[in-house]
Formats: structure tokens, C-alpha cells, sequence
């Protein structure tokens, strides 16, 4: 068998035992991406964290579905407006043996903010003023104002070791003592062996894990970005689960036997977004000519483009089938999003009614902008959308172009239609609708990426009032009224949700889908 | 002969010097890296801190004197996106692009030359003219192209080989090779039949032509005309001869080649020095992009002064053309 | 200036004995013709959206379309009829090698003429330039510039001109710089003729074989590059799709069993390329006075 071959020399280095009972309990995983450094705080990428869950534990933890369960943390309470109670979890044992407690959850927070790379995991403590330990096992968070959604925040709050990390928790030496394995000592179920940047991340177990043993003795987690060679080294059978199966294998994935593929939702939505300002660049006449007002204001024109998109066609053909028609900015289930929205109707004869009545009986021209190499489909989806609006008179020229260029002019406000996928990566309703369709406002923090100049007054009073609500039920009904209303002014037009595939060897592993995508080895296990 | 060389040392160095000069500003006077390095979802405040940390917000100037005093020191910068050494990112990936290198422009030589001198002595055999038709196509279909048959072909149709990635790797000195494997050789051959079809061609075309030119030289006249055997006039006049262009070639092609390496490595999936360039391009990441480009100036220069050396050592009035 | 047409003639009849090479010319034509009139001859306007159809998306050869007719090479995967798709990408590779070619010619000519003319400090600084940029792949200099740049046809251009333009200077600097030492042109400079006449006369005409020799291959070379660029995700939006754009677009197909959305792009490529290096080659050997029977 390949497997024996390939670990032998590694089993050797290791020390472990024979190489013919390795391949039993060794789990070999090829993913799209991976980590940039070892050290947990310095990326806030999913892969980065996906990677890091195997060592660090996070304070809260995000389940299956994202729901919130406890991690680190066994529970938390608001006993006031600006300040959080954590109970920690006893009896937890670094790598190293040392107890985890209070001091390293303070030491971890603080040292977020200094040694966090170019893509910050600040952002998860961005609430947080200080941190007062009150036992060993209690601590409190002070944050500036109130933070209702301080436990989502930590869902990525990993905790390193205050001793072992205490001369590695600079930009300039983090790498070098994480990368080296020497502050790489975290409270997971396994602990680091090696790791070369772009290809092996070597873990073995750590068999004093408090959610109990996991099922591997070693783990090596393999980078493989591209998608047709991460599906052949599975079927080569030099991994035994690869992520992110394209929706262009999948299908020819569905009639072999020797491999399964698990089909997951994820967080991602495709999103139309139109912009609302007076006067908008890249809407012209038929003829070129500048149009008199800017149509997306008009609610029939948002309606009428709403009418125009085949979602099935979307997903079952552009997609291959991998995903579900969206009526709104989050999966429906999460917390806020609202399980009474309708279906929008694909009717290209209503679209071009609409558009007549709104004094547009020919349509008009639009440059419509997306991304093509972030998420799967990006581009494809973009070309169909173009067809579909063009079929319906919006006569579109598709623009599908690299996200690099893409995201700093959507940010410069330069587009009229655009579109790209967001991903309510929290799992709640706040992440995505505060900074999407509360109208900009960077005092109070709100609308950052609502890039349409969209604002509508109820809206933004529902999500200010949301924000602040500690009572949970109050707060949903509040986030499902706000996602009710910004659905129906159509300046956000929800496309498709996409959906992952993971590939195993035909019954080999027993692992649930997480919405999050992350591929983590404690929770896959043999199927036998 | 020494002043010879201090020359060319000289002009070495400074084009090293021009070379850092327009790498450095070519890549750090347009893009903006920091747009893609923070998510798309970041604050201003985040991009300021960013923009701070990454001392972008510094004069051009001045950071250039900070990456040529950090590089007298051996220090080519950190990876914005990795922040590590960019010479230890680059020293990981450097083993896999240099094996298949290697191995690529070693074969195309041995085979072409060989090819290429017997296309030049049998002007007239088809078998020549086959050679030479093959070699037509080697140069003009593009290397991506031929990836993609093999891959269909070999890979897809047949299943005989790897589609891509590098196989079972062995440590020798510290340092992980996959050529000394059955595994590793799987996965290595298309690639590097891949890298090395243009040079073959380019050899094949070479060497021939500088047989035939060669063949009808007085030297070859005379010494046939002595009595040597054709082996003889073989070794030794037509390889001497013929070898001055092939070893610039030689040492030229190997550069271009690990340059065109960017392209086979990325249909491969081979975990290369060429796919870092482009995964770092796609982010703009800068430090990486300017230390590769200044290893691969460096790379020629040095290869340019070391042809010129062999040359001075191989034809005398080479260094005498040069030092009057 | 020199459109003697004896010497045309001449050129011609030496030209017609290379069979193969006769065919190449004949494809090279044909393939500039069918871009040129892709309009008329192709089925379908791959741009025209509101002719596409999802439903029609990855279909193989000889699919009939919702539009009524065969797809006789198949479908892409916006349900772009393919063999349309080729016609148009065609028409784009060829106007990128083309411009790109005329371009760096004019540029590398001048550079290389005006370095040969001069002399002194600037011939020294230019030809240090260009030697310095010969001694680097293109590749890698393209691949660099238009990194920077950004996408669009003009970048792409930009970084082929850029990365060509060498090779003109070069041979023009050749050429010219042989002609200078001749006596005539000294005459011809002594002369109260401006220096202008003199190298528009007399240096120009005298480059013009090398020159049309280095421009046949860059040519291609200029195709094959963009191609690759594009492939690399480095070059055209998709949307406009180039054949090295379509080529990459059918790579994911490929291990599917759709190869044709790249395959057919792929060999229209090929055909184009290996033409006009063939008509390169022979134009090459009959300027090659060495070379001559």
C-alpha cells in the first residue's frame, strides 16, 4: 500500500511503532489551504483557524451549525451592561502539562493585538477594554459599551500557553518561536510536530485531551491547492479526505463507487447588490447616453431584476448542483434570518413588465462587476446573471475579474451592480446586517461594507436597538423583522447559498459536515 | 587573465546594483499591496495599522536603503503574508524546483545535442528531417499547451502517471528530494518532460546547425583529408567546436528555464519556487516578489560571469578582444 | 523603398519551392481572414448574451442548441457555441500579437538605430539596457509587469512590448551599426543631405530583412505569450476571452471528460503558432546568405 510507504521514514523520525500498524491510526487530510504560520493569532483566515483548532482550543466554541457551546469556557454570563462573566474549565492540561487558567486566557487577549498579522484577528477582541482576573477559573471582560455578541466574537479566540508563549509575543520573534514548535503548546487534541509553510502540518495525539481521546494517533494535515490534484492524490489513495471537491468533479465524483462525497451547506451567499446614490457611474441609455435618474432607486427596476434570475437554472447547471436558491443574506436556520420570506419567482415576463411601467420599455446598459477567483462559481455565476438580465432587457456587460482588483474598487464605491458572496461566518444575524445594510456610519461602527449607500430608517433603528438587546429572544425577533424589510427593498438581491463537498474513500471515515467548511480531525472517525 | 576577470566581476556588480534598483521600484512603486493583504471586511483602522506595520507609510526611498542594508546582511525581508524570512520560504520551495530543473535541462542536453549532431552529419536522412520537423513543434507549441496533453493523455486517459503534486520525498543532507524514489520519479516525469520539450528543441536546432556549418569548415576538410576516422573527427574537432555556443546556451537555458518553470509548476501543482512567484503575485506580495526576482538576477549574472570565464579559458582571443 | 518587384519576385519564386512553407503562408492567411470576418462566418456572437442559453452550457460536439443549429465543436460552459468562441478568440490573439508585435518593433527599431547613429554614451546606455534585459526571460518580465499593471488588452500589450521590445533594438542595432561603418553612408553624411534622409534612405531599408525576420517570430511568440499569461489567470477578463483565455477556462473541464472546451481552443492555437514560425523559418533561411545553395 502507498500509505505504508510514504509515512515509513515519518514513522521512523517519530519514533512510532511499526509501519504497518501506522496506517490504521494515522489520518492523512489534503486541503485547499492552509495556515501561514503556527502561530494562532496571526491570521484570521478560516484555513489558518481551521489548522490552529487542532492544537489551541478557543474559549466558546462554534458547533456543527454554529450554534455557541462552551469550550474553554464552560459558561458566560452579562452582569451588566459593559462587562462579561467567563467561567473557565478545570483541571485542563497544556501540551506541556502545565494547568491552563485565567492568566492564559488574559495573556491571549492581550497579546492578540500586538502580534496579529496583516489579516487581524483583532477583530475578535475589537469589543474588549480589559480583562480582570477574579480567580483562577473567573474572569471579566470589559467592553466598551454594551457587546451582546462578545461569546460570538471568541468562537476564534484561541488560547496559547502564558508561559510557553511569554518570549515568543512579538511581531518579530512570534513566527520563529511558533514556526520552531517551542511556543506551539496549546490545550487541543493534538499536539505540533512539524509544519513547512504550503505543504505538511504533522500532528500526533494528545491523550489527555478533555473532550477525550481522538480516534488518530497522528495526523498530517496536507496542503493541496489545486482541485483536480487533490481529488487524484485521493484516489491514489495518498490522503484519506480532501475538501473543497469542485463542483465540476463532483458530478463525475456521484458515479464512482470507490469514493463518497459528503455535501455540506456553507455560509457563503451570492449577493446582488445594486447601488442606491442619486447619480451612479456605470448605468447608461441604450444609446450611451446618461440616464435621467439613477434606475436602481426605482423599487419595480430592483423588482424587476429580482424576476429576471433563474436561481434553479443557477444552481442546477452553473453550479452543477451544488447549492440552493437564496432569499436572503444568511441560511436560513441561523440566528435573525427569517423562515417567512417567500421564494422570489423567476418570471422574465413580469421583469419586463415591471421595467416598462417604471418607464424603462427597453431596458437600459449596466456594467456589472463580481469576482471570479474567490469563491466556487464566482465567475460562472456572474456570466449567467448576465445572460439572464440581458434576456430580460438590461442589456449587462459582465465583468468577472480578479478579487484583487475587485474589492478595492467596490470599496472606492465605483460600481452600479455588483456582486460577490459574504459568508455570516458567526453564524448570527448581527455580523452580516450591521455591516451590510445599516446605512455607513463609522462612529457608531455600523455599515462598513455597505457599499450601495443603501438606508433605510427602520432598518437602521432595528439594528442599533438589536445591538444593545442582552435578551435573546427579543433580540431575533428584532434581527428577523430588519432581514424581512431589507429583503423586500430588493437593494440586496440574495442569489444562491453555495454548498461544499468533502471526498472520502467509499466508507472509510464517519465525519458530519460543518457549516464553517473547517476539516478537523478529532471529530472524523473510522467508519468501522 | 586576472584583470579579465576583475572586469567582468566589476560589470557584474553593477548590475546587480541596476537590477536591485529597478526590481525594487518596478514592484513597489505600483500596486497597492494592502488592499489585498487585509479582508476585503477590514476598518480603516485596520488598513492604517496594517499600512504602519507593513512600513508602507515610509518614503520610497528610504525603504529601499532598508531592504539593500538588510540585504547586504543576507536579510531579504519577511513575507507580508507569511511573516517569515522570505530566504527560508524561498529555501523551502527551492529543493523541488531545482530537481526538476535539473533534471529537465540535463536530459534535454544529452538528448539533444546528441539529435542535433546527427541531424547536422545526415543532413539528408529522414530520420533528420523527422527530428527536425518534432523539433519544429517543440518550439513553437507553448509549454502550458503540451502540459495539459500530458496530462490528459498520461494522466487522465491512460492513468499511468500523477496528474500532479510531488511524490515520497527521502532527506539527503537536511534536505528533502523526491528524485531518488520510484514514487517521486512518478510524479517528477511529466513535469519535467513538460520543462524540458522547448529546450530540447532549441538544442536539437543548435547543435545541428553548428554541425553543419562546422562540417564544412577547412578544419574538418584537412583533417579529413589527413586520414582521421570520422569518430575521431567527431570527438575531437566537431564537439570542441560546436560546444562554445551550447555551453552559452547551456547556461542561459538553465536560467529561462527555472523562469519557465512558473508555467509547468502550476499545472503540475509542483510545490515549487515558481508557484510561490505566482501565488505571491495573485496577493502582491511584495517581499517575496522582489527577492525572487533579485535570486533569479542574480542567478544570471553570476551565470553570464562564469560563461565568460569558461569562454576566456576555452578561446583564448576572447580575453584579449576583452582586455585591449 | 525597396518594393523593387523583381526583387519581390525573386523573393517569391525562391519562396514557392518550400511546399510547406507555401501551406503555413496559406494557413497564416486563412486563420487572419477568418478572425478578420468572424462576424459574418461564425453561427453565433459568443458576446451577445441575450443569444446564450445555460441550458445549452458544456454540451459536446455535434449538440443542436436551443438556437436551433449543431454545435459542431460543442459548448463552453456559459453555453457559448465553441467553435464561434474559437473564431472570436482568434480575432483577439491575433490583434494582441499583432499590436504587440508593431509596437515593440517601432519602439525597438528606433531604440536601436538611434543607439547605432549616435553613438558615444547613448548607444552605451541603451545597449546596455537591452542586453540586460535579453539576458532575463520574458516570461518572467511579463509576467511581472502586467502583475502590476493590472488586467486589460492595452496592459497586456504593455507588458509584451515591454518584455519584446529587446529583441528588435538588438537586431536593428545590428544591422544599422554594420551599415554605419560603410563608406556610402559617411559619404552620404558628408553630403549637405539632412542626417534624417540619410537614415531614413539608407540605414531603414538596410535593417529591414533581420528585422522583418525577428518580427514574424515575436509574432508568434507575442500570441503564444499572451496565451500563456492568460492560462496563468494573468491575462484578458474572462469575459473577453482570448484562446489562452478559453484554454484555461476548459481546464477544470478537463479531468471531467469535457476536454473539447479546451482541447479545440488549444489546437486552433497550435495551428497559428506553428504556421507562422514555419513562414518565419523560411523567410529566415532565404535572407541567411550563408544558408544559401
Amino acid at each position: 500500500m502507498y500509505h505504508q510507504k510514504f509515512l515509513a521514514p515519518l514513522a521512523l523520525a517519530l519514533g512510532l511503532a511499526a509501519a504497518g500498524a501506522v496506517s490504521a491510526q494515522t489520518l492523512t487530510m489534503g486541503v485547499r489551504g492552509g495556515p501561514e504560520s503556527m502561530d494562532p493569532h496571526f491570521s484570521a483566515l478560516g484555513s489558518h483557524a481551521e489548522a490552529a483548532k487542532h492544537i489551541f482550543d478557543t474559549l466558546v466554541w462554534s458547533g456543527t451549525d454554529l450554534q455557541i457551546e462552551p469550550g474553554l469556557a464552560t459558561s458566560w454570563t452579562a452582569i451588566d451592561d459593559d462587562t462579561w462573566e467567563f467561567k473557565l474549565r478545570e483541571g485542563v492540561k497544556f501540551h506541556d502539562g502545565s494547568d491552563f487558567d485565567a492568566e492564559d486566557v488574559k495573556f491571549s487577549i492581550e497579546r492578540i493585538p500586538v502580534v496579529t498579522g496583516p489579516t487581524t484577528t483583532a477583530i475578535y477582541v475589537r469589543r474588549v477594554k480589559s480583562v480582570d482576573i477574579i480567580d483562577p477559573y473567573t474572569i471579566h471582560i470589559n467592553t466598551d459599551g454594551q457587546a451582546a455578541t462578545l461569546p460570538n466574537d471568541f468562537i476564534r479566540l484561541f488560547i496559547v500557553s502564558s508561559d510557553a508563549a511569554a518570549n515568543y509575543s512579538t511581531l518579530e520573534t512570534a513566527a520563529a518561536g511558533f514556526n520552531s514548535g517551542a511556543a506551539t503548546i496549546g490545550t487541543g487534541p493534538y499536539k505540533y510536530v512539524s509544519w513547512q509553510p504550503n505543504s505538511d502540518l504533522v500532528l500526533t495525539r494528545n491523550d489527555d485531551y478533555w473532550r477525550g481521546k481522538g480516534a488518530w494517533e497522528t495526523v498530517i494535515r496536507k496542503e493541496i491547492p489545486n482541485d483536480s490534484s487533490r481529488l487524484a492524490a485521493l484516489k491514489a489513495g495518498q490522503v484519506d479526505v480532501i475538501n473543497y471537491v469542485s463542483s465540476v468533479d463532483y458530478l463525475a465524483l456521484q458515479k464512482d463507487a470507490d469514493i463518497d462525497a459528503v455535501v455540506g451547506d456553507s455560509v457563503y451567499i451570492m449577493n446582488l447588490q445594486l447601488d442606491q446614490r442619486v447619480d451612479t457611474p456605470l448605468v447608461r441609455a441604450n444609446d450611451g447616453s446618461k440616464l435621467a435618474e439613477n434606475p436602481f432607486r426605482d423599487l419595480k427596476v430592483r423588482q424587476a431584476i429580482d424576476h429576471a434570475i433563474d436561481r434553479e437554472t443557477m444552481v442546477e447547471i452553473v453550479l452543477e448542483g451544488l447549492g440552493r436558491p437564496a432569499n436572503q443574506m444568511m441560511p436560513v436556520g441561523f440566528f435573525g434570518s427569517n423562515a417567512d420570506i417567500p421564494m422570489p419567482e423567476y418570471d422574465p415576463a413580469k421583469a419586463r413588465a415591471l421595467l416598462a411601467d417604471a418607464g424603462y420599455p427597453d431596458g437600459f446598459q449596466v456594467d456589472l462587476y463580481c469576482t471570479s477567483d474567490r469563491l466556487p462559481g464566482d465567475g460562472a455565476i456572474c456570466q449567467g446573471l448576465g445572460q439572464m438580465l440581458t434576456q430580460a432587457g438590461i442589456t449587462t456587460n459582465v465583468n468577472a475579474i480578479s478579487r484583487t482588483v475587485y474589492f478595492p474598487a467596490q470599496a472606492r464605491l465605483e460600481y452600479s451592480m455588483f456582486m460577490n458572496g459574504w459568508g455570516t461566518l458567526t453564524g448570527e444575524a448581527s455580523y452580516t446586517l450591521s455591516s451590510l445594510a445599516h446605512s455607513n456610519n463609522p462612529d457608531i461602527k455600523l455599515g462598513a461594507f455597505n457599499r450601495i449607500e443603501y438606508k433605510n430608517d427602520e432598518v437602521d433603528t432595528l439594528l442599533q436597538s438589536g445591538a444593545t438587546m442582552m435578551d435573546e429572544a427579543a433580540r431575533r425577533a428584532t434581527y428577523e423583522d430588519a432581514m424581512a424589510k431589507i429583503m423586500a427593498d430588493k437593494a440586496y438581491i440574495s442569489l444562491v447559498q453555495l454548498q461544499t463537498v468533502w471526498g472520502t474513500k467509499a466508507g472509510s471515515l464517519k465525519f458530519e459536515p460543518r457549516f464553517d467548511e473547517d476539516t478537523l480531525a478529532f471529530f472524523i472517525t473510522p467508519a468501522s | 587573465m586576472l584583470g579579465f576577470i576583475i572586469q567582468r566581476f566589476i560589470q557584474a556588480v553593477g548590475v546587480m546594483a541596476v537590477m536591485s534598483v529597478i526590481v525594487f521600484f518596478g514592484v513597489y512603486a505600483i500596486g497597492n499591496p494592502i488592499d489585498i493583504v487585509i479582508p476585503p471586511d477590514a476598518t480603516q483602522e485596520i488598513r492604517e495599522e496594517a499600512i504602519r506595520r507593513l512600513g508602507l507609510d515610509r518614503p520610497l526611498y528610504e525603504q529601499y536603503f532598508t531592504f539593500v542594508s538588510n540585504l547586504m546582511q543576507g536579510d531579504l525581508g519577511r513575507s507580508f503574508v507569511y511573516n517569515m524570512p522570505v530566504l527560508e520560504l524561498i529555501g523551502g520551495r527551492l529543493p523541488a524546483t531545482l530537481e526538476l530543473v535539473m533534471i529537465s535541462v540535463i536530459s534535454a542536453t544529452v538528448l539533444g545535442i546528441s539529435l542535433g549532431i546527427f541531424a547536422g552529419y545526415y543532413p539528408d536522412s529522414w530520420v533528420s528531417k523527422t527530428i527536425m520537423a518534432v523539433s519544429v513543434l517543440g518550439f513553437s507549441v507553448p509549454s502550458f499547451w503540451v502540459g495539459l496533453i500530458l496530462i490528459l493523455f498520461f494522466a487522465v486517459h491512460l492513468g499511468w502517471l500523477p496528474a500532479g503534486g510531488r511524490g515520497e520525498t527521502v532527506m539527503i543532507w537536511g534536505v528533502a528530494w523526491s528524485f531518488p524514489t520510484l514514487n517521486g520519479l512518478s510524479h517528477i516525469a511529466l513535469p519535467a518532460i513538460n520543462l524540458a520539450l522547448f529546450k530540447l528543441a532549441m538544442m536539437i536546432r543548435l547543435a545541428r546547425a553548428g554541425t553543419r556549418e562546422i562540417m564544412l569548415t577547412d578544419t574538418i576538410k584537412f583533417a579529413r583529408a589527413a586520414g582521421l576516422s570520422e569518430a575521431t573527427i567527431l570527438r575531437r574537432h566537431l564537439l570542441k567546436l560546436i560546444s562554445i555556443p551550447i555551453i552559452t546556451v547551456f547556461g542561459l537555458e538553465l536560467g529561462s528555464t527555472l523562469a519557465f518553470a512558473v508555467v509547468t509548476e502550476t499545472i503540475f501543482s509542483w510545490p515549487g519556487v515558481g508557484k510561490l512567484i505566482i501565488d505571491s503575485i495573485s496577493v502582491l506580495d511584495r517581499p517575496v516578489m522582489v527577492a525572487y526576482l533579485i535570486l533569479v538576477a542574480f542567478l544570471f549574472v553570476t551565470i553570464n560571469f562564469v560563461i565568460d570565464l569558461i569562454f576566456a579559458l576555452i578561446d583564448p582571443r576572447v580575453r584579449q578582444g576583452a582586455s585591449a | 523603398m525597396s518594393s523593387d518587384p523583381s526583387r519581390l519576385s525573386l523573393f517569391w519564386a525562391e519562396y514557392r519551392e518550400n511546399k510547406i512553407a507555401v501551406l503555413a503562408l496559406a494557413v497564416v492567411v486563412a486563420m487572419i481572414l477568418l478572425a478578420v470576418f468572424a462576424a459574418l462566418i461564425s453561427p453565433q456572437d459568443p458576446y451577445d448574451l441575450a443569444k446564450l442559453s445555460l441550458r445549452d452550457s458544456r454540451r459536446p460536439p455535434g449538440f443542436v442548441g436551443t438556437g436551433g443549429y449543431t454545435h459542431l465543436l460543442g459548448t463552453d460552459p456559459q453555453g457559448r457555441d465553441l467553435l464561434s468562441a474559437i473564431l472570436y478568440g482568434l480575432r483577439i490573439s491575433i490583434q494582441i500579437g499583432l499590436a504587440a508585435g508593431f509596437v515593440s518593433l517601432t519602439i525597438g527599431t528606433t531604440l536601436g538605430i538611434l543607439a547605432a547613429y549616435v553613438g558615444g554614451r547613448v548607444e552605451t546606455l541603451i545597449m546596455r539596457l537591452v542586453d540586460l534585459q535579453l539576458s532575463f526571460p520574458a516570461i518572467l518580465l511579463a509576467l511581472v509587469i502586467v502583475a502590476m499593471l493590472g488586467q486589460g488588452k492595452a496592459q497586456l500589450i504593455g507588458a509584451l512590448v515591454a518584455a519584446q521590445y529587446a529583441y528588435f533594438a538588438r537586431t536593428a542595432y545590428g544591422a544599422a551599426k554594420a551599415e554605419r561603418g560603410k563608406d556610402y553612408i559617411e559619404a552620404a553624411l558628408a553630403t549637405p543631405l539632412s542626417a534624417r534622409l540619410v537614415l531614413w534612405r539608407h540605414m531603414l531599408p538596410n535593417c529591414t530583412p533581420p528585422l522583418i525576420v525577428v518580427a514574424t517570430v515575436q509574432i508568434a511568440n507575442s500570441i503564444s505569450l499572451e496565451a500563456t499569461l492568460s492560462f496563468l489567470g494573468l491575462g484578458l477578463p474572462v469575459t473577453e476571452p482570448s484562446l489562452g483565455m478559453l484554454i484555461s477556462n476548459g481546464f477544470a473541464y478537463m479531468m471531467s471528460g469535457r476536454y473539447w472546451i479546451s482541447v479545440y481552443p488549444g489546437i486552433a492555437l497550435i495551428i497559428l503558432i506553428v504556421a507562422i514560425n514555419i513562414v518565419g523559418d523560411q523567410i529566415r533561411d532565404q535572407f541567411n546568405p550563408r544558408l544559401r545553395k
